[in-house]
């Protein structure tokens, strides 16, 4: 009776079940279609309120302006949105970093791949006026005892706002000079390596001690103003060629037990009023002996300034720098050096020309081409000193770069480049990189 | 001696009064853009899939969000155009903007309420925000580099208010151009 039943139910099921599934295949698309646009709008929404998350504004702008009645009238974006208010406390973090490869095309043995640097930034606000900026640094891959790796702090500053767009700086903070000093990511400059004139000139990424001031005039005027640490000539080693290769970055202090009983002020004018245009300059000057006992360089004065510009045009990126630096009253510290290769020089400059193009672009791949020219001297003069005892000055060293960089997106770039030097042939290279910046 | 003019200064900006970096409220935005309106209404906007999908098509862009804020202006009844309101992410903080758009779905004008970034604010001057009068979503001008300049030392902000102009002009396009 039993088995009956069953096989009689079975077969039921059975005849039934084309019927039935026909039924719920159409019913089953029917689901489908409505799960999955219900999913399109889940994954929308969630989008949303990720990148409103990620800012700290959750969500909140688009639930106000729901309770608003398409009747009101005059007051109707009153409701809509008042995000600026709703800003919590946020810390956001980013990062940056690059590997580069450089081959020598004479010295096929001095090639070599460097973790150059990877860099991790903290940024927190306190408030809507209050913030904080840190970046944690290390070049080189390893640092240890027995490691030519780095670790540093290049920066660390706390920023308020004050009444019309002021803003004051307090703490370790770039100095606002150049076109690369502030904006040193792998991904916002052409080439694997960074330019001479910016490295050795100017020494990127420099960084001072002390209290800053910012603010804008109108009509795209900005100026930047500080009061902080300098240098410090007492570091000069005449035996080393470092002071050859970046006279100021010989003598940076770099936040780091920095002297400070001379400090240095910095003044900064940029102008962007028209779109796509940047043209600006910045002087730096402070004395740079901190009255050290039995120092014959109490009175020497680092001054540096510089003029730049940046125009992108379309497709077009071109920019232009230059730059000056000085030393003053080195005479009685150079005569202490002589017989020693490297004194201290009394000026050194350097201008360069680039123009990029963006050539090709398809999807997230950017394709943009380069070339630079650089003229360069870090030992333009030096300060008289007794006849026969002094090293002539060096001639201007000039490099032409031609290459190109690969966006992937916005925040990966792959760089390839060749450097041809005037002087010094044995520095032509071929160099290859990756970087990425967050 | 040499600082006092600095200390000075300093002392002062301590001193002032504390001011928020919201520049433009959304309804100061909205007189500026349709000065000539006498009544502006909320129509909150919600994008159905196909929608989405149409404008990300448009834009080359996630779409992002289903919800719009729009704000409609009118003369005596008739539509003047409509204000999107929006927010995007700069460098690392929100930048808040408004979008106003021609019936038509063109722009008409941009406008920015809110900016929190160190650098960039330049994005304010007004020459920069002249570049978005008169272009739309599918004139493909709307973009850094093909119609649209940027600012150095804030591309990051440029591009992503361009980018979030050209995806409310694809969603006016889309759902609300006549």
């Amino acid at each position: 009776m039993k088995q009956r039943i069953l096989s009689a139910a079975l077969a039921a099921a059975f005849l039934a079940a084309p019927a039935a599934a026909l039924a719920q295949d159409t019913d089953l698309a029917k689901r489908v279609e409505q799960l999955a646009a219900e999913l399109e709008k889940v994954k929308a929404e969630l989008a949303a309120q990720r990148a409103q998350a990620a800012a700290a504004a959750p969500a909140q702008p688009v639930q106000a302006a729901q309770p608003v009645q398409p009747a009101v009238t005059a007051p109707a974006a009153a409701a809509a949105a008042a995000p600026a208010a709703a800003l919590a406390s946020d810390t956001v973090f980013s990062g940056y970093g690059e590997v580069n490869y450089n081959h020598p095309v004479r010295n096929a043995s001095g090639a070599q791949t460097d973790l150059r640097r990877a860099v991790i930034g903290i940024q927190h606000r306190f408030d809507e006026k209050t913030k904080v900026v840190a970046e944690f640094e290390w070049e080189h891959a390893i640092a240890s005892a027995d490691d030519s790796g780095e670790s540093a702090i290049e920066q660390m500053y706390v920023e308020r706002e004050f009444n019309g767009g002021l803003r004051g700086k307090a703490g370790l903070f770039l100095m606002p000079v150049g076109l690369l000093n502030q904006n040193h990511e792998p991904t916002a400059y052409y080439g694997v390596e960074r330019n001479f004139v910016e490295t050795a000139i100017i020494p990127t990424t420099w960084r001072e001690a002390g209290l800053g001031l910012s603010g804008d005039f109108g009509d795209g005027f900005s100026w930047d103003t500080g009061l902080t640490t300098g240098f410090d000539l007492t570091k000069w080693d005449p035996a080393s060629d470092e002071g050859r290769e970046s006279p100021l970055g010989a003598i940076h202090q770099e936040g780091q037990l920095a002297k400070s009983r001379n400090l240095s002020l910095h003044g900064a004018l940029n102008w962007r009023g028209y779109p796509g245009l940047l043209v600006g300059g910045s002087v730096f000057t402070g004395k740079a002996g901190h009255a050290t006992p039995d120092f014959a360089g109490n009175d020497a004065r680092v001054t540096v300034a510089e003029l730049h510009t940046r125009y992108t045009p379309g497709a077009w990126d071109l920019s232009a720098l230059w730059a000056y630096g000085r030393i003053s009253n080195t005479e009685a510290l150079n005569a202490t050096f002589v017989g020693n290769a490297t004194p201290v020089p009394s000026s050194f400059a350097g201008w360069y020309l680039q123009s990029a193009y963006k050539l090709w672009q398809d999807g997230d791949y950017t394709f943009s081409p380069f070339a630079r020219f650089e003229s360069f001297n870090t030992a333009r003069s030096y300060a008289q000193v007794p006849a026969g005892l002094g090293v002539p000055a060096t001639p201007y060293e000039r490099v032409a770069t031609v290459g190109a960089n690969l966006m992937v997106g916005q925040g990966v770039v792959l760089k390839a480049d060749y450097q041809k030097f005037r002087e010094d042939k044995t520095r032509d290279r071929v160099n290859l990189g990756v970087g990425f910046a967050y | 001696m040499r600082y006092v003019p600095l200390i000075v200064l300093g002392a002062c900006a301590v001193t002032a009064p504390v001011f928020a970096t919201q520049y433009l409220s959304p309804e100061q935005a909205q007189k500026l853009m349709f000065p000539e309106a006498d009544a502006f209404r909320a129509q909150p906007l919600t994008l159905d899939t196909a929608q989405m999908r149409q404008v990300e098509q448009l834009a080359g862009l996630p779409a992002r969000s289903n919800q719009w804020r729009v704000v409609g202006a009118y003369k005596g009844g008739t539509l003047l155009g409509y204000m999107v309101l929006d927010d995007v992410i700069g460098k690392f903080e929100l930048i808040s903007y408004a979008v106003g758009l021609n019936p038509d779905a063109s722009v008409r004008q941009v406008e920015i309420l809110a900016y929190r970034e160190s650098h960039g604010g330049e994005i304010r001057l007004p020459a920069w925000r002249k570049q978005f009068a008169g272009k739309s979503a599918k004139s493909g001008d709307l973009r850094i580099g093909a119609g649209i300049n940027n600012i150095s030392g804030a591309t990051l902000s440029c591009t992503h208010v361009t980018d979030g102009v050209r995806r409310i002009a694809a969603v006016a396009q889309v759902a609300l151009a006549r």
